[in-house]
């Protein structure tokens, strides 16, 4: 059974060029132009996935309070925000209001369909058994790459799509300095510099909750970042100003 | 808090002298001196106004005095008054004496007996033995004091010779010989013949047999000294009438006849008499009437001699003094006030007023012979008044003649004198007060004037550092003008500029955010654009076509480069409001930078100099990283020979940071507006863009296509301001380049 997704975007030309986009990729496709229309329907049935945009028409915020409403409905719905809006405040608050990632609509169509498709995959990963070569480990970092899931000392870390790539592609290679584009081209996203800098303070702050003075990640001034693993945590203490 | 101001510069460079507002004012107001000025003629006209009045005053009390004794001859009747002419030596005068005299044989008492004596000699020889030289020559002086009428002789005489003791004549010895008229016109002759020195010996002869009889009226001193001798005596009033002659026989040896006589006059022939002038008691009795009037009157006969007199030039002030003399304002006003006028601003001013003094000295008149064009005028007929300066040229003198006329005849004339001082006190005390209000007035004045200049200056000065302030050298509006109180121009111009800055704000805003939103407004349709193209490739296309594809792709991925920039710079400042600031040493982040730069720029070699390992900022690393790559990867671009030298120093509390590229100069104007939002030197310098060569990116140094907004440099300056620094470029030469300091404030 092919998956539905709402599509919610309040542009008529590039709601229907994605939509499109994944009726060829074989989704099922809902599109609402509104708030309204699309509560009304979601009361009825929930999609699969919902893209969001936060602007809708006269309503400066509609995506977000969608969101609220949805995650409210339900707590394991994908919702992806994809907006023109792409200020720190407006990602925090997507983020943090239950979003699953936040994608500007900079982003090119086979990228956002690969998130579509991890989200999915993410979503049906959570109930198969784990398969070994799926898993990376390092130290007490374990990411499964199928699940998109990533554990700290045991723990699940709550990684946005775009965060998961991110300590995806640093704990890929330890040691080894990814710097910024490196970084966008691994996390498929097209940002600036500094975005990269707030997904990374995001990112450390993820960790911070579940290990107080996790300093894993290692910011290379001028270049990148790089992922030293806990042992060597000792070492790079000093550089972690 | 001054800042050099832009107008001083301006004004330093035209090399002009700033005259400032406030001394505009003072300089305005300092023709309010003028006011004292005008004050002081008009009281000089008032003054002059003064001396017409008293002018016509003491016209008027002469020809007063003068009405009272027209036609009044028998005022003038036992005078000389209707002689003719008089004869000097033999018309005598017999001048007021003002204190007593000591029958003592000295003249010492007599007032300027020098002066007033007549000199008898050769030509006053009345009779003579023949081919006998006249040995005797003498001084007399006439004089009046009381009821008695005092001469005074002073002899001149080789030999004195005394009445013998047992002698029966009187006139075989040295004598004196006194002859006049009495008051009833009778022919009256006295003779002082003295057997030694002494009190003196007279004797009236009697006018039938020529006997001398002993008298005791005529008292006074016969003193014999080394030259001769002297006679001092007097007689009552009331036996002289208006003639008088006197003679001194000279007798050489004891018990002869005289040898000579000389005198004022033939003393035995009645006819040959001189006339004896004194001062007329009854004149004197109306003049004292007048006297009162202070001014110092004369009545003269019209042989200019004096008849009557009253009063004293030295206290005859006119008729002003009476109102000046007294200090009305002395109980109103207090003692501090008091004394700060005698104090200080009397002395200021006497350094121009000049007081009218009652010590001067006037001794024009020589009180037998008045003279002056007055006096001549008025013994013509004329009435006349004259200023003149007393003798000691201390004082103004007003006099006024006016003449007496008996049977319209001018027979003498009333000469009335009266110092201006009075006027002068007058006019002191109108200047005084004038110059104590003008003062007062110039003082409040001038104050008020400097302290309204000061506070119009302050309130302008205020508005400058305000609007100096408002807006920096980038043109950014800093803060907002505050709206200046005050309803008046300068609030209003305050408040005008106030509107200014705060549109400018509103627009600066609108332009700051101009970007941000248009690339959030743009973001759409690009998507649209996007998304439709990729749609598309998602078609079978024609192989011809796909070229277009492909380049409308890369089009639109400059235009989303483009927009991302637009909104990289926003993004920035956003961020850094939120960032926490932490202590960090930015040394080590330079260093770790500068290891990076090393490895993104092989063909580039980094000379990194740092004396001071330790540099501790508050701020955030990351940002600072960014920075320095900004600023680092521009440095690159320009360098000419792929040299960068970067220098960390501490200087007292700064940490300055020089990042050094040789290479092409920065023009002039560039060197502030380097760190402004969408400015590139290299879209002036040169169109690499449009021929899409090679161009170093900011963000993207590999990049070819990438645009440039001239952004890098205004990011690192959003950042350094986030870090309380400051950022500038400047110029360097020998060789030519180009240098950006920075300047960073330590932490502790």
């Amino acid at each position: 059974m092919s998956k539905r997704i709402a599509i919610v975007e309040d542009d008529d030309a590039i709601r229907e060029n994605y939509a499109d986009v994944l009726r060829h990729q074989g989704y099922q496709v809902q599109s609402f132009a509104n708030r309204q229309s699309a509560e009304a329907a979601f009361t009825v049935r929930l999609p699969n996935l919902v893209i969001l945009d936060i602007g809708l028409h006269d309503e400066y915020d509609a995506g977000f309070e969608l969101c609220q409403w949805l995650r409210a409905k339900s707590s394991t719905l994908p919702i992806i925000f994809l907006t023109a809006r792409d200020n720190d405040v407006d990602t925090v608050s997507g983020l943090r209001i239950g979003a699953d990632d936040y994608l500007t609509k900079d982003i090119s169509l086979p990228h956002l369909t690969a998130r579509i498709a991890a989200l999915f995959r993410r979503q049906d990963a959570q109930n198969k058994p784990v398969e070994q070569e799926n898993l990376i480990e390092r130290g007490p970092l374990v990411i499964d790459s199928q699940k998109m899931t990533i554990k700290w000392h045991n723990h699940y870390v709550e990684l946005t799509v775009t965060e998961f790539w991110m300590v995806f592609a640093l704990a890929k290679s330890p040691g080894h300095v990814k710097n910024r584009q490196q970084l966008m081209q691994d996390s498929q996203i097209f940002v600036d510099d500094s975005t990269i800098t707030s997904h990374i303070k995001r990112i450390r702050k993820k960790f911070s909750k579940i290990e107080a003075d996790f300093n894993c990640i290692e910011t290379v001034y001028g270049m990148g970042y790089r992922w030293n693993d806990a042992e060597q945590n000792a070492s790079s203490l000093n550089n972690e100003a | 808090m001054t800042l050099p101001s832009r107008a001083d510069t301006i004004s330093a460079n035209k090399g002009f002298i700033r005259i400032g507002l406030r001394t505009k004012l003072v300089i305005l107001s300092s023709f309010l001196f003028t006011i004292p000025w005008f004050g002081y003629q008009y009281v000089w006209e008032m003054e002059k106004y003064l001396r017409y009045g008293q002018e016509q005053t003491i016209v008027g009390t002469a020809r007063a005095l003068a009405t009272t004794l027209h036609d009044r001859p028998n005022l003038f009747d036992n005078q000389a008054s209707f002689l003719a002419s008089v004869e000097k030596g033999k018309d005598l005068y017999g001048f007021q004496i003002r204190q007593p005299i000591q029958l003592d044989g000295r003249y010492n008492d007599w007032p300027d007996f020098e002066g007033k004596a007549h000199f008898y000699q050769d030509s006053n020889i009345i009779w003579q033995e023949p081919n006998q030289a006249v040995s005797l020559r003498f001084n007399a002086a006439v004089g009046k004091y009381d009821k008695y009428l005092y001469l005074f002789f002073n002899v001149v005489d080789d030999k004195l010779v005394f009445r013998g003791n047992n002698a029966r004549s009187i006139y075989l010895n040295d004598h004196l010989t006194l002859s006049l008229t009495a008051p009833d016109g009778e022919h009256q002759q006295y003779i002082v013949s003295n057997k030694n020195q002494g009190w003196i010996e007279s004797f009236q002869l009697d006018n039938q047999t020529g006997r001398p009889q002993p008298i005791n009226y005529i008292q006074g001193v016969w003193q014999s000294n080394n030259t001769g001798y002297n006679v001092e005596l007097r007689l009552p009033l009331d036996y002289v009438g208006n003639k008088i002659g006197f003679s001194f026989a000279d007798v050489d040896t004891p018990s002869t006849k005289a040898t000579s006589l000389v005198g004022s006059a033939n003393t035995s022939d009645p006819e040959q008499l001189g006339t004896i002038l004194v001062p007329s008691p009854e004149i004197e009795r109306i003049v004292k009437g007048m006297s009162y009037t202070q001014s110092s009157i004369w009545v003269i006969d019209k042989h200019q001699r004096v008849l009557a007199s009253a009063g004293d030039i030295n206290s005859a002030s006119g008729v002003w003094r009476s109102t000046t003399s007294t200090d009305a304002s002395e109980g109103i006003w207090p003692t501090w006030w008091h004394w700060l006028q005698t104090h200080v601003l009397h002395p200021l001013y006497y350094q121009v007023l000049t007081k009218p003094t009652q010590d001067f000295y006037d001794q024009l008149y020589d009180e037998s012979h008045l003279a002056g064009e007055h006096i001549e005028q008025a013994l013509s007929g004329e009435v006349h008044s004259q200023w003149r300066l007393s003798t000691d040229k201390q004082a103004v003198i007003l006099s006024a003649a006016y003449p007496i006329y008996i049977d319209e005849q001018v027979q003498g004339a009333v000469i009335v004198e009266e110092t201006t001082n009075g006027i002068k006190t007058l006019r002191n005390k109108a200047l005084e007060q004038l110059f104590t209000s003008i003062l007062a007035i110039l003082l409040v004045g001038t104050i008020s004037f400097f302290f309204f200049a000061s506070r119009i200056s302050n309130r302008i000065r205020q508005l400058r550092n305000h609007a100096e302030v408002a807006i920096d050298e980038h043109g950014r509006v800093k803060e907002d003008l505050p709206a200046l109180k005050g309803n008046d121009e300068i609030g209003d111009l305050s408040r005008s500029f106030s509107t200014a800055v705060s549109r400018l704000t509103q627009y600066n805003q609108y332009l700051e955010n101009l970007s941000s939103r248009l690339s959030h407004e743009l973001r759409t349709p690009i998507a649209v654009v996007r998304t439709s193209i990729e749609n598309l490739s998602m078609y079978p296309i024609p192989e011809n076509a796909k070229a277009y594809i492909e380049r409308a792709e890369s089009g639109v991925h400059r235009l989303n480069h483009i927009i991302t920039s637009m909104t990289e710079a926003t993004r920035v400042e956003q961020l850094l409001q939120r960032t926490e600031k932490q202590t960090f040493n930015a040394y080590e982040v330079i260093a770790s930078c500068i290891s990076g730069f090393k490895q993104i720029h092989p063909e580039t070699r980094f000379n990194f100099q740092a004396p001071n390992q330790k540099a501790n900022v508050l701020g955030s690393p990351e940002h600072l990283a960014q920075m320095l790559e900004k600023i680092v990867t521009n440095a690159v671009e320009f360098s000419s020979d792929s040299q960068v030298g970067i220098m960390l120093i501490t200087v007292k509390k700064n940490l300055i940071l020089t990042v050094k590229n040789n290479g092409e100069l920065l023009p002039d104007t560039m060197e502030n507006r380097l760190f402004n939002s969408m400015v590139s030197l290299r879209e002036e310098s040169n169109s690499l863009i449009k021929n899409n060569q090679q161009t170093p990116a900011t963000s993207q140094p590999s990049s070819n296509s990438q645009p440039h907004l001239g952004l890098g440099l205004f990011i690192a300056r959003l950042i350094c301001e986030y870090h309380q620094g400051q950022i500038s470029a400047q110029n360097c030469f020998d060789p030519n380049g180009v240098q950006i300091n920075i300047e960073i404030p330590l932490t502790e």
